[in-house]
């Protein structure tokens, strides 16, 4: 269990809140990070089917521009957010979803 | 060759109830006399579109659980590509998925049976024993939707 979650954190190692403490980025960024770490929803929650039809689960991961929300934001594993891609194309094509926001 | 279809369509909202049903019972004709048949149907009602299509705002959704081969849904396709009161359909397979999700979900099972055997536990979780590892879970940094949004 362990094991895995720590394979599918998103967030380049950066850590629980606070973890860390200050953290010296790359880009020179010298103040304190305070980042969530980033875990795949569907792993954590050990949902296996995303279906096309299930609005509730995929509406979060459609923000208002109508665009898919990307994995480095939502922090989804690659699997899912491939499965997530489907289901959100097959609802996009039954108008549940809209392609674009006018 | 038995498959597991999924069928969505949208009826135009100007169909009467029994154009709706009776659009049913064509698939339900098709399927019988190819050598199928429809396990569920499943009526949304009415809902609004999330995108226009055509001059549609608002659509009737049905969804049917068809089982049977491949020609059978190629028919219904075509059938319901030349219909004009269906604005859009879709057809999924979904035996494969199925099969793969019931084969995790099983996996998942006797994984955690087996550690709690090795841990020396009762393979399956005891009542009352469940809740403090639940306290445990919601303690761990989750994938929180909100806050991964506004960064």
């Amino acid at each position: 269990m362990n094991g895995s979650k720590r394979s599918f954190g998103g967030g380049g190692g950066r850590g629980k809140t606070g973890a860390r403490g200050a953290q010296q980025g790359k880009d020179g960024q010298r103040r304190p990070m305070f980042r969530r770490r980033k875990v795949c929803k569907f792993c954590a929650d050990k949902i296996d089917d995303i279906n096309y039809k299930d609005m509730k689960l995929l509406m979060p991961f459609v923000p208002e521009r109508a665009k898919i929300l990307p994995r480095r934001i939502s922090g989804t594993c690659a699997l899912h957010q491939r499965k997530l891609r489907t289901a959100i194309m097959r609802a996009r094509q039954l108008a549940l979803i809209p392609y674009t926001a006018e | 060759m038995k498959r597991k279809y999924e069928l969505v369509y949208i009826v135009s909202p100007e169909a009467t109830d029994a154009q709706v049903t009776d659009l049913h019972t064509q698939v339900d004709q098709i399927a019988q006399r190819l050598g199928g048949t429809i396990e569920k149907t499943d009526n949304w009602g009415r809902r609004k579109l999330a995108y226009e299509i055509g001059p549609h705002k608002e659509g009737t959704y049905v969804l049917e659980t068809i089982d049977g081969g491949g020609e059978l849904m190629k028919e219904i396709d075509r059938r319901l590509k030349v219909s004009d009161l269906v604005i859009r359909h879709l057809i999924v397979r979904t035996d494969e998925e199925q099969s793969v999700v019931d084969r995790t979900r099983s996996r998942r099972t006797e994984n955690v049976r087996r550690r709690r055997v090795a841990r020396g536990l009762p393979p399956d979780r005891q009542p009352g024993e469940g809740q403090r590892a639940d306290v445990d879970d919601d303690r761990d940094d989750r994938f929180d939707m909100p806050e991964g949004l506004d960064r």
